[in-house]
């Protein structure tokens, strides 16, 4: 009977516990106040940029750095720590002109030092950073990179002064001016690296020089930013961000309903609740550069024959995905999204079951008939299993052929698909910066991500100089040239849909500009009424 | 008893080095590696990383390299969280999962215990019914659905208890009755079980006919003997609870140390998924000699060897 009264004892203890909390939890009005509380759902693997690759990790490192040059809400690049910049020699050299009143959390200034220090130790071979592929156009970059020359100094970095930062390549690149905005780039303390080693990154020895100042890590929990007072563009409006790491998206979303969170998007937000708040002016919805597509091991039969890769391509109707998926996704039949250049109408492939069936049976598959058993390689998610199963749904009708589907774990779907692709299996692409070549780069020949294992020099030639080429327009037309040839001629991939980013902004919350690069910056953000 | 300690300590060096090698070995035949992403890296890049991790070297050097490191007390380093070492991790997140795990199994132990001995004194009634009706329920609910309506009730609808989160002391009362329910399901049924079959025993009847209380006799003499299996399976529900429930973290957004047995394997982060397995394996240890040494105090007749 003791132990009776003791968890009646418990009980009520809880009760009064509770109904203590539920006072604590009123407010004068929803919002924290001048705090801005969102979910990045995970750890960042870390926050030195030169070694971290990851989207959750660049959330972070986007509001604490600047780099040479920063995204525009319509992704150009506009001046940061760099005001201006000069392209010479045909677009071999790019010259970097810094502003001098930059400065780092503990009053230095940022110099030019600090860009080559953080490019230098990004190449560094010791480094293990696995972003310096990034990097290889630049002259001996490669060769440092790999250990081919062991003299750092004979990479083309070069400061003629403390406030000019200088880059030459190997060839004109269309696209490097992006680099200059990206995280990997941004310039990095020497003297702070070099004193505090890995724990450089601890709250207590961060140094930054964007809008926000780290100020607490609780790891796999929260991280916290505050206002930099001396931040080049004037103090941040909200004095706080609150960075939580919410895994569950269930219970983010609980969260932003219980106004407990002001800004959620993808990683916060399930299906059936994204359905539900459509209409909401609460709700937005934005494709992002993030392509996926249906690949094809175009060096085995009967995929070698381009006939029924073309009969694959147009026997998907592109519609149905954001009936499947329904978070608004964008269906795609060319592989450059709209938003950038060297996009076309005209590249897409068109849905035609009937020319697919007659593709299919001049390659000698009449009615499907003689055709070799394809299995359908996809990774373990529940998203991607119905999209599979809707091209096997459609392939069956539309060309009477049995795809069986295989379903493997993340990782050794990976594994697969770098060792011996499978003929036909689900990938997806996400753009590093705003240019198509992030996208036709993919599938030529010498990609490690080309894992239709295509060689063509033709497509080669035309991505090689569309990247080269300085003319916008003519950049633009050479890349239209090569999707077309990509998508509509050859069937290399059948393009599918582009995902897209789903969020939910408070009404109190102003000034968030949400982009195609999923890149978020909350230096402009408002909280109130 | 000293010596009994002792040897169990003793004994714990070769069980941990055997289940750190077959760890070591498992990891290395699951397909996949760490540093495999949707967006491969060149291999030039590739060979700089494995060369930076020792992961280049053949696999007797690199188990000799952690075994060697582990003899230390080093645990590695994480490939997934990259400026941190499975040390730091650990010591981050074990005391989360530790605190969790002690309100949960203290939640279960006094919940399982009492619902079972009511139901086992009063079997057959109405009492028993619910009682078992309610463990039933426990046993069989899993937790991602207990936690996902605890939220929608407590948090969302009564507005009584926080969602989410681990904040403040009222924070945890979710986690921890989430954590708590299947263990005390369990706990109550074999707690049952064993008070039914030691309430038949002689030395019960003659307690009761010299005039002992029924409070008395129960606490003295019935749950005294009855608690010996229960003792038993306290031992890895200690260690299981303590080190943290990928589910429970996982919904109540708990940074506790159960989400790197699922995520560190999945990472393919090598020397977090050797951590995490070392620090379970290690408590379960101590939790299973702390178990025998219950014996001992539970029922004298029980003398284990020193």
């Amino acid at each position: 009977m003791n132990a009776m009264k003791t968890s009646i004892c418990g009980l009520l203890l809880l009760l009064g516990i509770s109904i203590f909390c539920t006072g604590c939890q009123r407010s004068d009005h929803a919002w924290e106040q001048d705090t801005l509380r969102i979910n990045i759902a995970a750890e960042p693997p870390s926050l030195d940029w030169v070694i971290t690759t990851d989207s959750t990790s660049f959330d972070v490192i986007s509001n604490l750095m600047i780099g040479l040059t920063q995204y525009t809400p319509k992704l150009t690049c506009a001046p940061a720590c760099a005001q201006s910049w000069e392209i010479l020699e045909g677009g071999r050299v790019y010259r970097f002109h810094l502003r001098k009143d930059v400065l780092w959390s503990d009053g230095k200034p940022v110099t030019a030092h600090d860009f080559e220090y953080g490019w230098r130790r990004l190449l560094n071979p010791a480094t293990g950073a696995q972003y310096a592929y990034f990097l290889y156009d630049i002259k001996n970059a490669f060769a440092y990179n790999t250990g081919l020359i062991k003299d750092g100094s004979q990479v083309g970095i070069r400061c003629p002064d403390d406030y000019t930062f200088e880059i030459e390549l190997e060839k004109p690149s269309g696209y490097f001016i992006y680099l200059s905005a990206f995280c990997p780039t941004m310039p990095q303390r020497q003297d702070i690296i070099e004193k505090w080693g890995n724990h450089w990154t601890d709250p207590e020895h961060f140094v930054s020089n964007g809008p926000f100042l780290l100020s607490k890590w609780e790891h796999e929990y929260k991280i916290e930013l505050v206002a930099n007072p001396h931040f080049i563009e004037g103090k941040p409006k909200i004095e706080k961000l609150k960075m939580f790491m919410i895994p569950e998206q269930g219970t983010a979303f609980a969260l932003y309903e219980n106004n407990q969170l002001d800004f959620i998007d993808n990683r916060s937000f399930p299906t059936p609740d994204v359905e539900r708040n459509r209409t909401s002016s609460e709700y937005k919805n934005i494709p992002l550069l993030r392509g996926n597509y249906i690949g094809f091991n175009t060096q085995k039969v009967p995929f070698s024959d381009e006939r029924v890769r073309l009969a694959f391509s147009m026997a998907i109707d592109r519609t149905i995905f954001p009936k499947i998926l329904r978070r608004g996704e964008r269906p795609q039949a060319a592989w450059i999204p709209p938003e950038l250049i060297g996009y076309s109408k005209d590249s897409e492939i068109t849905f035609d079951p009937v020319k697919a069936r007659k593709l299919l049976a001049d390659a000698g598959f009449p009615d499907g008939r003689g055709f070799p058993k394809v299995e359908l390689l996809y990774p373990n998610r529940e998203d991607t299993k119905l999209v599979v199963e809707a091209i096997q749904d459609q392939i069956k009708r539309n060309l009477n052929l049995q795809v069986p589907l295989l379903n493997q774990e993340w990782r050794v779907y990976l594994e697969r698909l770098h060792r011996d692709p499978p003929l036909v299996f689900r990938g997806s692409w996400g753009a590093d910066y705003p240019d198509p070549e992030t996208f036709m780069n993919l599938f030529t020949t010498h990609n490690g991500n080309n894992w239709t294992h295509w060689s063509d020099p033709y497509y080669d030639d035309l991505v090689t100089k569309a990247r080269a080429e300085q003319d916008k327009d003519k950049r633009a037309k050479l890349y239209e040239t090569a999707d077309t040839y990509l998508c509509k001629s050859k069937a290399t991939i059948a393009p599918t849909f582009l995902s897209t980013q789903n969020s939910m902004i408070k009404p109190w919350v102003h000034g968030i500009d949400l982009n195609a690069l999923d890149l978020q910056f909350f230096k402009t953000i408002t909280i109130g009424n | 008893m000293f010596r009994l300690v002792i040897r169990r300590m003793l004994a714990m060096i070769p069980v941990l080095w055997l289940i750190a090698t077959i760890t070591f070995v498992l990891l290395r035949i699951v397909p996949g590696g760490p540093f495999d992403a949707e967006k491969s890296l060149p291999p030039e890049v590739i060979a700089n990383i494995k060369a930076k991790y020792h992961l280049d070297k053949p696999l007797t050097d690199q188990y000799l390299i952690y075994m060697g490191r582990l003899a230390s007390g080093d645990l590695g380093v994480s490939y997934k969280y990259v400026d941190r070492s499975v040390n730091d991790i650990l010591r981050d997140a074990l005391p989360v999962s530790l605190l969790l795990g002690f309100l949960a199994l203290t939640l279960a132990t006094t919940v399982g215990l009492t619902l079972g001995t009511i139901a086992a004194v009063k079997r057959g009634t109405a009492i028993d019914a619910f009682a078992m009706f309610l463990s039933t329920v426990g046993v069989s609910v899993p937790g991602f659905v207990m936690g996902a309506l605890f939220i929608f009730v407590f948090g969302l609808w009564l507005k009584l208890l926080p969602v989410a989160l681990w904040e403040s002391p009222w924070h945890m009362i979710l986690p921890a009755v989430t954590l708590a329910l299947s263990p005390a399901a369990y706990l109550a049924r074999l707690t049952r079980a064993s008070v039914l079959e030691v309430i038949e025993k002689d030395w019960v009847r003659t307690a009761r006919s010299k005039g002992l209380p029924v409070n008395q006799t129960i606490l003295r003499h019935i749950l005294r003997n009855a608690l010996i299996p229960v003792a038993t399976v306290l031992g890895p529900l200690t260690a299981i609870l303590i080190t943290g429930s990928f589910v429970v973290e996982y919904i109540y957004a708990i940074p506790g140390m159960g989400r790197f047995f699922i995520t560190a394997v999945q990472n393919r982060d090598y020397d977090l998924v050797m951590g995490t397995t070392l620090v379970f394996a290690v408590l379960l240890v101590i939790a299973n000699a702390i178990v025998d040494i219950s014996y001992q105090i539970l029922d004298p007749r029980i003398r284990i060897e020193g």
